[in-house]
């Protein structure tokens, strides 16, 4: 009975809250990918002071988003009285932004690891960074990253912590969000199909990219290209897979 | 593991990069494999070129039709303890790979996605929604840099998630029964048990408790007869048989007497080759090739046309390990054929029929009060090094058998062994090219006087021979000095002139050996051996010694092509 005397603003207003969730999930992944993407650059010889500023403000954004998703979301859930189909989307919601939670915090430790194995104090650390035939830095990912529009996020300034305290604070996040709330993960359905993704639209500078990429397939009864022909030389088998 | 690859990483001492042109782009920093191996080679670092593969420190392009060249793997895709592999980034590595193929993974990756997911379902738009903001920022950067880091990811999950072949491989591995396998290993006991010195007493006793090493003198490498056990154990297996010297020198004559000596040389030099030095690896392949593989080849060995096949295309990047094939053919076959003759031949049996059955050891407190040292290491390798030239002495005998009766073929290339018995004695020692290959016709010829040796036993003269045997060999370690080696196998002579020993036993065996050892492939007319000592010879001999004009080719004399390693095979065929 409570159902019908809410009033349409209230439904309205939860309406827009559960799609600025949304929104804040996909700008999450957004900005998680980028960070991962310029974490794969920390080590190299693209490394530098600048990527890993790049990196601090991704981050710091990351936290930003998480925090205001986080209350908005355990908001959303604590009302008891719910239409049915709201309740499978923020349920859906929590479960995926849980996901995310935890697969940021693995590439936040991995992070954290990789600076204090290649620090950039002095001269003789810079000599230390690992030639990878990677030329770029992470600049370009940075900027796609800052790109990211969420309501919240220009409004809800919170100090952003440091990065081991950051990957703590997730691991009380998670540990808090499981407790609280009684989502089963395993009930969530999902929305997307196997192989899904995989039907997108034709994009044509990845042909010749794929061209670029493409190895020669070696097996072993043929000639050694370059290797031995000795029957447990793997090498043999890494050049058939790497097609 | 990681010191290692960050100190590959230093411009100046580390391995050397280049730039490497991709269609379109350029990629730097890339490495040849082989700049990678030289540098482990130059560092002698013990790690595998597998190893660093595999532990996916490197990764690599491979260029259409061109060498493969190597790229460090970014330190993110390190592996390492700290960080445990997770399925979730599999998962999204799969789907950001089927967006990119547009659904044509390989199978593996096919299967494991659907394993995946079934059972990551509640998470899978999360997957499949990371996956596509991955694949989004990748674009982001410049394509070289995406071609590099999408090499560097495959490499990553090579690594962590193998395709299931590798698996599959070793659950098929061949499987016994456990009954085949313990009556297998029953029979083993019951034929060995007899000769284990921990079940039974060895004969006549065990040296350790009695301090009476008559065991030891009876079971030496290359004795004269053999003890009955151990003629026994060669019944039992071929290998038993191969892996004793002295059934290897008896297996030896009688292939000698069947003209198939050629099989057991090859086997030998297959295994000289797998455990000899690195260094001198090529060539020994290439000797390998000329003498026994190539058509027309002096010891052609009979192996069927399709190892033939596979060993002469191995050859052309020889290994260790390239002659595998064709050595295990020559071994069955020798196993097969030639070992059942041997057991019954007259070679064996007149072994057997001299095999000493030694009487069980009485304790007798005068023999244990007159306890003696052992043999010592030095003298029983001056006798192996006898026996060596003994072979060497009774082996030109056979090439002027054969040459007298058969046409004296110019091509033929004529090797008059020094010893085989080299390969047998331990694989370590044979790795001296020179000394021990030429060695100097003077150590040769007093090292082949076992005869003599033994008319000398007691007393000073004895101890003679070894040093000077010692010093002969430890003197030629070049033979194209021929004239300072002579000087001081002069000087020798001398020394043994003034000794007073028997001089004519020595010199008659001096002169026949006498060779040139010179540079370059010259075959000189072959000679015929002095049986008998011819003092006129040996007067001239002398003489010569003070104005060190020896020229030993004066007396009738073998000369041998100079080879590094195989003129210690004998041409018998």
């Amino acid at each position: 009975m409570n159902r019908w005397r809410r009033s349409v603003g209230e439904i309205q207003a939860r309406r827009r809250q559960v799609s600025e969730c949304e929104q804040a999930q996909s700008a999450l992944s957004k900005v998680t990918a980028c960070y991962q993407q310029m974490a794969t650059c920390l080590g190299s010889n693209t490394d530098g002071s600048s990527l890993r500023e790049e990196l601090e403000e991704t981050r710091a954004l990351a936290h930003r988003i998480c925090t205001g998703m986080h209350r908005r979301l355990l908001a959303l859930l604590a009302e008891t009285e719910q239409v049915q189909e709201d309740r499978e989307q923020v349920e859906r919601m929590w479960v995926l932004f849980l996901c995310a939670l935890e697969n940021f915090q693995q590439d936040l430790r991995k992070v954290s690891i990789l600076q204090e194995t290649f620090p950039l104090g002095q001269r003789k650390d810079r000599r230390a960074l690992v030639n990878t035939g990677a030329t770029g830095g992470g600049s370009e990912v940075a900027g796609r990253a800052a790109t990211v529009q969420t309501p919240w996020v220009t409004t809800e300034g919170e100090k952003k912590p440091d990065l081991k305290s950051h990957v703590l604070e997730i691991d009380g996040l998670l540990q808090e969000m499981l407790q609280r709330v009684n989502v089963p993960l395993w009930s969530v359905e999902p929305t997307q199909n196997a192989w899904g993704e995989g039907c997108g639209d034709a994009q044509d500078e990845d042909d010749t990219l794929e061209e670029i990429m493409e190895v020669e397939v070696v097996s072993q009864d043929n000639r050694a290209s370059g290797c031995c022909n000795h029957s447990n030389c793997k090498l043999g088998c890494i050049f058939c897979l790497l097609n | 593991m990681e010191a290692v690859v960050l100190e590959m990483q230093d411009p100046k001492t580390g391995v050397k990069s280049q730039t490497q042109r991709l269609v379109i782009t350029t990629i730097p920093h890339a490495i040849t494999g082989e700049d990678i191996v030289e540098w482990i080679a130059n560092r002698h670092v013990n790690l595998q070129n597998m190893g660093l593969i595999y532990y996916d420190y490197f990764f690599f392009i491979m260029l259409r039709k061109s060498l493969s060249t190597f790229l460090s793997q970014t330190p993110y895709f390190w592996p390492a303890q700290q960080w445990p592999v997770e399925d979730t980034d599999y998962a999204i590595y799969l789907a950001k790979r089927n967006i990119r193929k547009k659904g044509l993974l390989e199978l593996h990756e096919q299967e494991q996605y659907n394993n995946l997911h079934k059972w990551m379902n509640h998470k899978w738009d999360f997957i499949v929604m990371q996956a596509k903001e991955q694949y989004r920022a990748g674009k982001e950067r410049k394509k070289p840099d995406r071609v590099v880091f999408d090499c560097q990811e495959r490499a990553y999950w090579v690594v962590h998630r193998p395709p299931i072949i590798f698996t599959q491989q070793c659950i098929m591995r061949p499987r016994v029964k456990s009954s085949v396998s313990i009556g297998a290993l029953v029979k083993y006991t019951t034929t060995y048990k007899q000769h284990d010195p921990f079940l039974y007493p060895c004969l006549p006793s065990n040296p350790w408790l009695t301090d009476d090493v008559t065991y030891w003198h009876l079971n030496m490498p290359n004795v004269e007869n053999p003890t009955k056990m151990r003629v026994e154990r060669w019944t039992f297996s071929f290998g038993e048989l191969l892996s004793d010297p002295r059934g290897r020198a008896d297996f030896r004559l009688f292939l000698k007497k069947e003209f198939s000596g050629e099989n057991l040389a090859f086997w030998e030099a297959c295994e000289d080759l797998k455990w000899g030095a690195a260094a001198t690896m090529q060539e020994k392949a290439q000797q390998i090739y000329k003498t026994f593989l190539a058509r027309g080849a002096p010891r052609w060995i009979n192996i069927d046309g399709k190892t033939m096949e596979i060993t002469v295309k191995g050859l052309s990047h020889p290994h260790r390990y390239v002659l595998d094939a064709a050595q295990t053919h020559i071994y069955m076959l020798m196993k097969k054929d030639s070992y059942g003759r041997y057991l019954k031949s007259p070679v064996f049996k007149e072994t057997q029929k001299k095999a000493v059955a030694p009487e069980a050891h009485k304790f007798r407190l005068d023999i244990m009060h007159n306890r003696r040292p052992s043999l010592s290491p030095i003298i029983l390798r001056q006798q192996e090094e006898e026996q060596k030239a003994k072979l060497a002495a009774s082996g030109p005998v056979d090439i002027t058998q054969l040459c007298r009766y058969t046409a004296p073929v110019p091509h033929l290339a004529v090797y008059t062994g020094i010893c085989e018995n080299q390969t047998t004695a331990s694989p370590g020692l044979m790795t001296l090219p020179n000394s021990a290959a030429c060695p100097s016709p003077i150590s040769v010829a007093i090292d082949s006087t076992p005869a003599s040796e033994r008319r000398f036993d007691s007393g000073p003269t004895s101890s003679h021979f070894p040093s000077i045997a010692e010093s002969t060999e430890a003197s030629v370690s070049e033979e194209s000095q021929p004239p300072a080696a002579k000087s001081r196998v002069a000087l020798s002579l001398s020394r043994l002139l003034r000794r007073g020993c028997n001089a004519p036993s020595v010199f008659a065996s001096l002169s026949p050996k006498c060779a040139v050892t010179a540079g370059g492939g010259k075959v000189q007319p072959l000679g015929e051996p002095l049986a008998q000592p011819q003092p006129k010879r040996i007067a001239k001999l002398v003489r010569h010694i003070s104005d060190f004009s020896l020229t030993w080719k004066a007396p009738r004399c073998y000369t041998f092509v100079k080879l590094p390693i195989f003129s210690r095979y004998i041409v018998d065929a």
